[in-house]
């Protein structure tokens, strides 16, 4: 009894009540300025939607409310971000460090050893002939010398000069991993860009549905629950405008970070369309086999770890270690000279195990290639099905289905003006326009990032440090590189 | 020169005024002188003339009669100026061609094509529907009492086709009810239907496949009886009412829809129907035919009482006629409207079921009741639509407005097209945004401005003529002439 006596003081469908009152604007968004009956400020049941929205704060300071790209702001293209990013980025100097660290590693490698100056007093006390006591058997200087045999100190500056061009490669594959970033992120932001506007198109369109509900709430033709749906549909489009600046703003701000420079808020500008031909697979494939940097580092790396094994493989043979030098004999009473010749006999330690382990790390290094290709293979497959898969959807969007949705709009707005189709009839077909535009970029983003990936040897993370030219755990702890 | 040719040869040549001038003089000359005009002079002059009063009905001016059951109430049994001796009036089926016959041995010979065809119901806006010998409604058969007749008939579309005789009382293998009575007529192929006719009346042959009715394959087949109705009538007119739903961006006629869009009158739709017009004074007969697939039609004629003198099946006895303003047509019926023209003026007859008193009438929000905006700057620019206008006059206050059609616009040369016709000379400047959908005019003038209208070569003002009649038989003080812009 009570929820009919409920129902029967509701006024709604019993007496005319104005159509719902257009929610105000999330903050941050422009809101729509409807004046005029339909759009009445009068709050019914107390206020659908009370206040305005607050301002928005992060730590104290206020987020602001209108976007960057409203304002007056710096446009930058591709080649700008390239040219501050070579300069900047941190990570393209320390690969160049590592190619200098290498070098100097080298040069240390094959410095010949120092001589060593001995002083000698052999029997002091003894006594002799007529000395109780003398001052030694013999007193004196004598100089030792190793000479290095079998070509060692050549060989460890080989082996070290061969990592240093490594380091030269993996510098390469930096550099390719930086502005492959930057061009990823660059693409990534001009997508954004663009889709922060066509979400503004969408928004439009939206802000006329709960225009044109509330004209037909007028005429009997909508209910107020159609009218409160086309408010939901005008939020929601109010929320992707916010939603869509804000990752502009995380796009342009990653790409600035990996350029490695601090730009305040800007524009991107530059077209997503790609300009040359397609990529075959066969290419793809053959251009990441051929020509990959990591590809070349690791064959550089198997050329260092021959040099490693011939390296180790004379460590056995001897060095010779020749000694000489006078002094004063006072038994004999008179100067002498000493000489010695000192040679390791290897009859034991030839070095078997080292020579093993370098031979190890040489047939390791070979698979480490193999690998490498099939990784890059395994990357490629990905890379390329995410790039044809989005190549064919934008084209075929830009090919039939956005001038299909652009023409059916266009008919149907002629229809409407010759008083053929009603208004909601042709702002469907408007959405569908709009939205078939915001696929095609968001495909296109997927075409531009996935060439870039594939045209740039697959390399990405243009702000993980550099690599060495040694993987952990390889021969390198010794005193002296060798 | 009879004083007839001699009005008509200084309308084609001299001033519409001088027309007027010089038709008002000839009207107290005039035997069954046009009507009295607002001077009073005349009114004197046509109430001698013998013809003109029948037991307190006038034939010029807007009167009953003494007595409902005089044979003159409402003009029942006033005849026209038609002499029998002449035969029946022809019929006329504005803008549908009559097919013509050859006679063989006695017998009518006609030959009837189903077809294809593009029939223009607006200017300019040509629909696809089928019909008979390049017309939707075919071109009317019109005999006589009596006649034998062959008809040919030579399937030129792409299916299977049937004819059928409507109404007649014909031999059973030539009714045309499809396979009931005979097989298909394959396309290409001819199939002949010889029929003697002792029926008269008004009859229509249409397909007998459901929905090559319903996309437009329908015509006259008017039979004149041997002993001409009386009264007879000074004209005989035939309008078929049918509905067609085609999309917005379309041509095409969905002969499968339950809603109904557009809506024509002899294959056009208003105001590109032809206005039926008359002499004042004269008796007039429009017979309509209700060929719409499923809806009715309530048939209205302004500033007149008709009476109902015949359906489809027969004519009516007068003893069970019916006087009427407004009529109902059923579907595949026909009625007949007799009554005397003796009010002048510009007259709507339309049906008055209000969704087909337009076209495809669509709902009045968007741009158009919007102020400041307009379709064309959606146009212009397809990739960036303008932003909503969402301020509305203080007659959105009103809950329910807009009820009328907002922003109907004309093109120039639709408007051409729609002036372009001799019957529509001298009507207001913008009658064209009243009369719409299964909406025509049937225009009653007087003898001199019907001559000026359908005869000369004048150009004559838009609202010349109807000014002229407010002048004559209205209250021209208080007349406002249409505005002219736009037109």
């Amino acid at each position: 009894m009570k929820s009919h006596s409920e129902a029967m003081r509701s006024p709604i469908g019993r007496t005319f009540i104005p159509p719902p009152p257009v929610p105000s604007p999330p903050y941050g968004v422009q809101g729509l300025d409807p004046s005029g009956p339909l759009f009445p400020e009068e709050r019914i049941h107390g206020g659908d939607f009370p206040a305005a929205p607050a301002p928005v704060y992060v730590d104290g300071d206020r987020v602001p409310d209108t976007f960057a790209m409203e304002a007056e702001v710096q446009g930058y293209d591709l080649s700008d971000f390239l040219t501050l990013a070579a300069r900047n980025n941190p990570t393209i100097r320390q690969a160049r460090l590592q190619i200098s660290a290498q070098t100097a590693k080298a040069l240390q490698a094959g410095l010949y050893p120092n001589p060593t100056i001995n002083y000698i007093g052999e029997q002091i006390g003894v006594d002799v002939e007529g000395d109780k006591d003398s001052p030694g058997e013999f007193q004196g200087m004598t100089v030792r010398q190793r000479f290095v045999t079998a070509g060692k100190l050549k060989l460890s500056r080989e082996k070290y000069m061969r990592r240093a061009h490594v380091s030269e490669h993996l510098a390469m594959a930096q550099q390719f991993r930086v502005c492959n970033d930057v061009r990823i992120h660059f693409f990534r932001a001009l997508a954004a860009r663009e889709k922060v506007q066509l979400r503004k198109e969408l928004l439009k369109a939206a802000e006329d549905g709960a225009v044109t509900a509330r004209e037909l709430y007028n005429l009997g033709q909508a209910t107020r629950p159609a009218v409160r749906k086309s408010s939901i549909a005008l939020q929601r489009a109010r929320l992707d405008v916010l939603t869509a600046e804000n990752h502009y703003r995380e796009s342009f701000r990653r790409l600035v970070a990996i350029v490695g420079v601090d730009l305040t808020d800007g524009l991107v500008s530059g077209d997503l369309m790609p300009e040359g031909e397609p990529i075959s697979y066969r290419e793809a494939v053959s251009l990441v086999l051929s020509e990959s940097p990591e590809l070349a580092a690791a064959r550089a790396k198997l050329a260092a770890d021959r040099v490693t094994v011939r390296r180790e493989q004379v460590e056995w043979i001897p060095d010779i270690v020749a000694e000489g030098g006078a002094g004063y004999n006072f038994e004999a009473k008179e100067t002498t000279a000493a000489a010695g010749v000192s040679i390791e006999l290897p009859i034991f330690d030839r070095n078997q195990g080292t020579i093993r382990q370098a031979q190890l790390d040489l047939r390791r290094q070979q698979e480490e290639i193999r690998r490498t290709e099939l990784m890059l293979q395994q990357e490629m497959a990905n890379i390329y099905q995410q790039y044809l898969t989005a190549l064919q959807i934008a084209s075929e969007y830009d090919r039939v289905i956005i001038p299909e949705a652009k023409l059916a709009y266009q008919e149907l707005l002629q229809s409407y003006k010759a008083n053929r189709v009603d208004w909601p009839t042709v702002l469907d077909a408007q959405v569908e326009y709009f939205d078939s535009r915001l696929t095609r970029v968001q495909y296109l983003e997927q075409v531009r990032t996935n060439e870039v990936l594939i045209r740039g040897y697959l390399l990405h993370g243009g702000l993980m440090a550099a690599p060495g030219p040694t993987p952990p755990g390889h021969i390198d702890a010794v005193a002296k590189p060798r | 020169m009879s004083n007839t040719e001699q009005r008509r040869s200084f309308l084609k040549v001299g001033s519409i005024a001088a027309a007027f001038a010089l038709a008002t003089e000839r009207l107290h000359n005039h035997a069954h002188a046009q009507t009295p005009s607002a001077s009073g002079d005349a009114a004197s002059a046509a109430d001698s003339t013998p013809d003109a009063d029948y037991d307190g009905f006038s034939r010029f001016k807007p009167s009953r009669g003494n007595d409902p059951d005089s044979d003159y109430y409402l003009g029942k049994l006033v005849p026209g100026f038609r002499k029998p001796a002449e035969g029946p009036a022809p019929f006329e089926a504005p803008d549908v061609p009559k097919l013509p016959y050859k006679m063989d041995n006695g017998v009518k010979i006609f030959e009837l094509v189903p077809m294809a065809v593009q029939q223009e119901f607006h200017p300019g806006v040509k629909m696809n529907v089928y019909g008979f010998n390049e017309s939707m409604p075919g071109p009317t058969i019109e005999v006589t009492q009596g006649d034998r007749v062959r008809i040919v008939v030579t399937n030129e579309l792409p299916e299977d086709t049937f004819v059928h005789w409507h109404g007649f009382e014909l031999p059973v293998q030539y009714d045309g009810a499809a396979t009931l009575t005979q097989n298909p007529i394959k396309p290409g192929q001819t199939m002949v239907f010889e029929f003697d006719i002792h029926e008269e009346g008004t009859f229509f042959y249409h397909s007998h496949v459901a929905m090559q009715e319903a996309f437009g394959q329908v015509g006259w087949f008017i039979v004149q009886p041997k002993k001409i109705f009386d009264p007879p009538v000074d004209r005989d007119f035939g309008l078929i009412f049918q509905n067609f739903h085609i999309p917005p961006t379309h041509t095409v006629s969905d002969s499968w829809a339950m809603d109904w869009n557009w809506h024509t009158i002899n294959g056009k739709s208003g105001p590109y129907t032809t206005p039926l017009v008359c002499k004042h004074g004269e008796r007039v007969r429009v017979r309509l035919l209700n060929f719409s697939p499923m809806q009715h039609h309530p048939i209205h004629l302004h500033g007149h009482t008709f009476w109902v003198t015949g359906h489809e099946g027969a004519r009516i006895p007068k003893t069970a006629w019916v006087p009427r303003n407004n009529e109902l047509v059923g579907v595949a019926q026909s009625s007949s409207f007799e009554f005397i023209a003796n009010n002048p003026g510009d007259w709507i007859f339309h049906c008055h079921m209000i969704h087909h008193m337009m076209n495809h009438m669509v709902r009045q929000v968007g741009p158009r009741i919007r102020d400041d905006a307009s379709v064309d700057q959606y146009l212009t620019n397809l990739r960036s639509r303008p932003p909503v206008d969402a301020s509305h006059q203080e007659s959105f206050a009103t809950p329910g407005y807009p009820q009328k059609m907002q922003g109907m616009e004309m093109s120039e040369d639709f408007m051409q097209a729609i002036w372009n016709r001799k019957e529509v000379r001298g009507m207001r400047a913008n009658y064209a945004m009243a009369v719409k959908g299964l909406m025509t005019v049937v225009r009653v003038l007087p003898e001199d401005l019907y001559d000026l209208v359908m005869h000369s070569d004048q150009q004559v003002e838009k609202g010349a003529v109807f000014a002229e009649i407010v002048r004559r038989f209205g209250d021209p003080g208080a007349y406002q002439a249409a505005p002219k812009m736009k037109m």
